[in-house]
């Protein structure tokens, strides 16, 4: 990976975090988007859709409704292609198993997420005040500008998240793929499904409608049956 | 001042006010939300209404505490300046605009994060998890478009709904019956999430060379995880204690 290819990624990882709260919102910070466009841009989409198929679902049922702040997986998604698709060729590693240990490290690290995005809320009081204060003297247009450096408080934040994740998780990879690549190839296929599994059943476990289980058992055993029997 | 006649918004009004509200959140704040960003959505439209220079009266009542559902906000902003064309030539409407914006706000948080955060945006992803799950490219368009097509709409015909029907907007909303669509769209997620199981488990069976059968053992797996999910169990957690267990079955056997 060149300069140029971390530079697009930090791009990617911008303007994807801008599309979570402050930006459009047309959804491209989903993993699931965020994923191949990030692996695109490093030269391999397949390996960013794998990624962002693991990490989909897991914090989907998650709303973004007031205050509350959710996980960020969608730099998550984008520091786990990068290291997926970037770094991990210097530790000997490529295909499935280096895309689940790079998740399985990612995960974890998204945490840092919300201590930045809660940061970049608390920058946008004050910017908030001092547009009030701005737009009652009668100054509209420095109101908009204070308005418009909100998205510069939100990009920062994304892009320290995709950082942390990034250089704390290439470090995670050189010092432990030794040790857990041997397990995680053998657990291969089996630890793929499984992680979109558990986001499958998070979703189920989080979405409230009536008769949702019922709903649920009808299409697995139904679905199941129909594989099985064909 | 009053007018004689309600000043009228034309299209690039509404133009920039559409454009307009994807910003609505840039400067999201914990002290009052989304309050800049509704006034810079309709700063365009207050220019019509009042000229340049907007009387500090209606700048201070639209710098309040705002939050609302960031695709709903444009239904609001249309009912609000609709609002205003009136009071500018002195119509009393049973609300003013800082009421119906008050009013309001909760209501459609409410119905807009059932109805797109809570169903439109999970039965996309199922959809398109489910092309991933094929290794297309194409998954990621496909659920771009399906969550973007209602979502844009929505935005443009709350806009100008707002603005041409003003209170009479909100009978509409109701008529339109989206808490019941909401519902449909979770219950039709809930359905597609039993079938990617379903796939992957079968898949699963077929990678191990095990007879499908096994696949169903799979499903109490889910619902205890499910279960532990509804009751407040991080995602975190589960990951961990999922990899960590089949690393550890991986290594024993």
């Amino acid at each position: 990976m060149v300069a140029v290819d971390y530079l697009l990624a930090g791009m990617i990882s911008v303007l994807t975090g801008l599309d979570r709260v402050a930006l459009v919102q047309i959804m491209i910070s989903r993993p699931l988007v965020a994923g191949p466009l990030t692996g695109w841009a490093l030269g391999n989409p397949l390996v960013g859709l794998e990624i962002g198929m693991l990490l989909e679902l897991l914090w989907l049922g998650r709303l973004p409704v007031g205050a509350a702040i959710p996980p960020d997986d969608t730099q998550v998604a984008v520091g786990a292609t990068v290291l997926a698709a970037g770094t991990g060729h210097f530790v000997g590693l490529d295909g499935m198993p280096l895309v689940l240990l790079s998740v399985l490290i990612a995960i974890p690290l998204g945490k840092f997420g919300q201590v930045f995005d809660k940061l970049a809320r608390h920058v946008n009081d004050r910017l908030a005040i001092s547009g009030y204060n701005a737009l009652m003297s009668g100054n509209t247009a420095k109101m908009e500008r204070c308005h418009l450096l909100g998205l510069v408080s939100f990009g920062l934040a994304s892009l320290a998240t995709a950082l942390v994740i990034v250089l704390v998780g290439t470090f995670i990879l050189f010092s432990f793929a030794p040790v857990l690549i041997g397990a995680i190839q053998e657990a291969g296929l089996s630890l793929q499904y499984s992680l979109i599994l558990v986001g499958a059943a998070v979703l189920l476990g989080t979405t409230n409608v009536n008769r949702g289980i019922s709903l649920f058992c009808t299409a697995f055993i139904g679905t199941l049956l129909v594989l099985w029997l064909r | 001042m009053k007018i004689m006649h309600r000043p009228k918004l034309n299209w690039l009004t509404f133009l920039r006010m559409y454009l307009r509200s994807f910003l609505l959140q840039s400067s999201w704040n914990f002290e009052k939300l989304q309050n800049l960003g509704f006034y810079f959505m309709i700063l365009p439209g207050l220019r019509d209404i009042y000229g340049e220079e907007v009387p500090e009266d209606v700048r201070e009542r639209h710098m309040d505490y705002f939050n609302t559902h960031p695709y709903f906000a444009t239904l609001v902003a249309g009912t609000t300046l609709r609002l205003e064309a009136g009071s500018r030539i002195g119509e009393e409407p049973s609300v003013d605009a800082e009421t119906y914006k008050s009013m309001v706000m909760a209501p459609f948080a409410a119905m807009g994060d059932a109805l797109f955060w809570g169903g439109v945006r999970p039965l996309a992803a199922l959809i398109g998890l489910l092309i991933a799950s094929q290794g297309s490219l194409w998954a990621p368009i496909v659920f771009l478009l399906i969550f973007n097509l209602p979502h844009l709409f929505f935005r443009g015909s709350g806009l100008m709904l707002g603005y041409l029907q003003e209170l009479h907007a909100i009978e509409t909303v109701q008529k339109c019956r989206l808490p019941d669509l909401a519902i449909r769209l979770k219950e039709s997620t809930t359905i597609l999430v039993g079938v990617l199981c379903a796939y992957l488990s079968f898949k699963g069976c077929e990678h191990q060379e095990l007879p499908a059968v096994w696949g169903f053992v799979i499903l109490p797996i889910v619902l205890l995880f499910a279960w532990l999910a509804h009751k407040g169990v991080s995602s975190l957690f589960l990951v961990l204690l999922t990899t960590s267990s089949l690393l550890l079955l991986a290594l024993l056997f």
